[in-house]
């Protein structure tokens, strides 16, 4: 293997394991092959031009897209995206996933609060009064609890942003995926979303998040994954890759966004 | 003016007419409009099968008058053995050309929700009909209620057909005043303003509803 591909020792459980994830527009090849690991508690962030497929991979891993070919395993559950799968299935491999999109998708026509419950009512069966105290935790958490009685659209991006978090975790997922999500955000704001962010990863969330926040990929993430082109072109530690990256493409990647 | 002397005698044929074509009218929008709602629904089935058989549905009863559909429920009908009263045949040949235009109006409202938050409701692990049922339909319905509030006026104003299959309602009874009155231009200028003064009012809702139900979006 060689130095670029080294990954850390096998300690903990994988998560989330991506094996051969093929997808094609037309003639036009989004995912070439692509392979992925995540552990339990791994942060793991995915930067790269545009159009180079992060995105679409992370939405593989929930198949809110669904790849041609290949095989996507999250904590157990697993879906071969070759074959038929049923929407239980679906379901099972979802129940244990979070996401956070770019442009929030907070249902408008709810108040905040019925935001952050209704998931939790009607997937998980709880009783209205139980998942709203649950939704109130949370929301305390992300420093919104005196939204809880507004609408989004009263809201702020960045206070979205920190309610969509507080929606995907309201379903006890154990892994959470986000979705370029400060890029919708003027810079300030998107401060307190990376804030939040922190501190999940800190309590040993595994996250994969695909950004354009370098910072935040290079102290908050354990491994990197650089993608270009609908493959994956190299990973591992981020310190290691953005002093001393080896492929020429994520050389060229890094000099754009860091010396601009 | 003479005319005007008339109406108190008209009036109490006339307002029984009004109930009638209200009836007719809000039964044809509370049987239709669900269908129009199942309609739109299944035109957006993921199965082609399903999809082109509705809009083909939706198309035909979009394509025929409401009068020739009513025509075919009341005299058409009865050759087949099914034999519709008057009020019967009126409000099913009204529901049927509601539910093929509102699902049209509802596809719509549908439509206008945005695919992310249907994408959201999904990685939340909600059903497709859960989706459907707290995400999709409250926010479309929303966005369609104007032009349903629109086309309810037009489905009032459409129970008029039912003179021709000799329904009760306000413009039949207005009609048979006149034939014994020889008032016509009295009664149905009378009939005419008790139509205005259900439709004016409607209209104005629909400004009023449009305004109420942006407040969130």
């Amino acid at each position: 293997m060689p130095p670029h591909m080294q990954q850390k020792p096998l300690t903990k459980p994988m998560a989330i394991q991506l094996d051969s994830v093929a997808k094609k527009y037309g003639d036009h090849t989004v995912l070439n092959n692509v392979s992925l690991s995540v552990r339990e508690g791994e942060v793991t962030a995915m930067i790269g031009p545009s159009g180079a497929g992060k995105s679409t991979l992370l939405r593989c891993i929930n198949l809110l897209e669904r790849p041609d070919t290949g095989c996507i395993t999250v904590e157990g559950s697993q879906i071969d995206a070759g074959t038929n799968f049923t929407a239980k299935d679906l379901a099972a491999l979802r129940r244990n996933v979070g996401m956070v999109f770019q442009s929030f998708n907070l249902f408008p026509h709810l108040n905040v609060l019925r935001n952050v419950s209704i998931a939790q009512e009607r997937v998980l069966g709880r009783p209205r009064k139980e998942a709203d105290a649950r939704s109130m935790k949370l929301l305390e958490r992300v420093g919104l609890a005196d939204k809880a009685k507004q609408y989004p659209s009263r809201c702020s991006g960045g206070q979205q942003q920190r309610i969509a978090i507080a929606r995907a975790l309201a379903l006890d997922p154990r892994v959470m995926l986000f979705d370029e999500p400060t890029s919708a955000l003027d810079p300030e704001v998107g401060l307190e979303v990376l804030a939040v962010m922190k501190e999940l990863a800190a309590e040993g969330m595994t996250m994969v998040v695909v950004t354009h926040e370098m910072q935040f990929a290079r102290d908050v993430c354990d491994h990197l994954v650089v993608m270009a082109n609908g493959s994956i072109i190299e990973e591992g530690d981020p310190e290691r890759i953005f002093t001393n990256p080896v492929q020429p493409r994520t050389r060229e990647f890094l000099r754009a966004v860091l010396e601009r | 003016m003479n005319i005007l002397n008339d109406w108190p005698s008209f009036l109490p044929g006339l307002l029984a007419g009004l109930g009638v074509s209200v009836q007719v009218a809000l039964l044809s929008l509370l049987i239709g409009v669900p269908g129009g709602l199942l309609l739109a629904i299944g035109a957006g089935s993921k199965k082609k099968l399903v999809r082109t058989l509705i809009i083909g549905i939706v198309e035909i009863g979009r394509g025929t008058p409401a009068l020739v559909v009513l025509q075919i429920f009341y005299f058409g009908l009865p050759a087949s053995g099914l034999t519709l009263s008057s009020i019967g045949a009126s409000v099913v040949a009204l529901a049927a050309t509601t539910a093929a235009y509102t699902s049209e109006i509802l596809r719509g409202g549908l439509q206008s929700v945005p695919q992310g938050e249907v994408e959201a409701a999904g990685a939340l692990g909600m059903s497709r009909g859960d989706t459907l049922r707290f995400i999709v339909i409250p926010q479309g319905f929303r966005v369609a209620i104007p032009s349903l509030i629109g086309f309810a006026i037009l489905i009032f104003q459409a129970t008029s057909l039912a003179y021709t299959v000799a329904l009760p309602e306000l413009l039949s009874q207005a009609y048979s005043i006149g034939s014994t009155t020889f008032n016509y231009l009295s009664v149905l200028v009378l009939a005419g303003l008790m139509y205005a003064a259900i439709t004016i009012p409607a209209s104005w809702l629909t400004c009023r509803a449009e305004k109420r139900l942006a407040r969130h979006l």
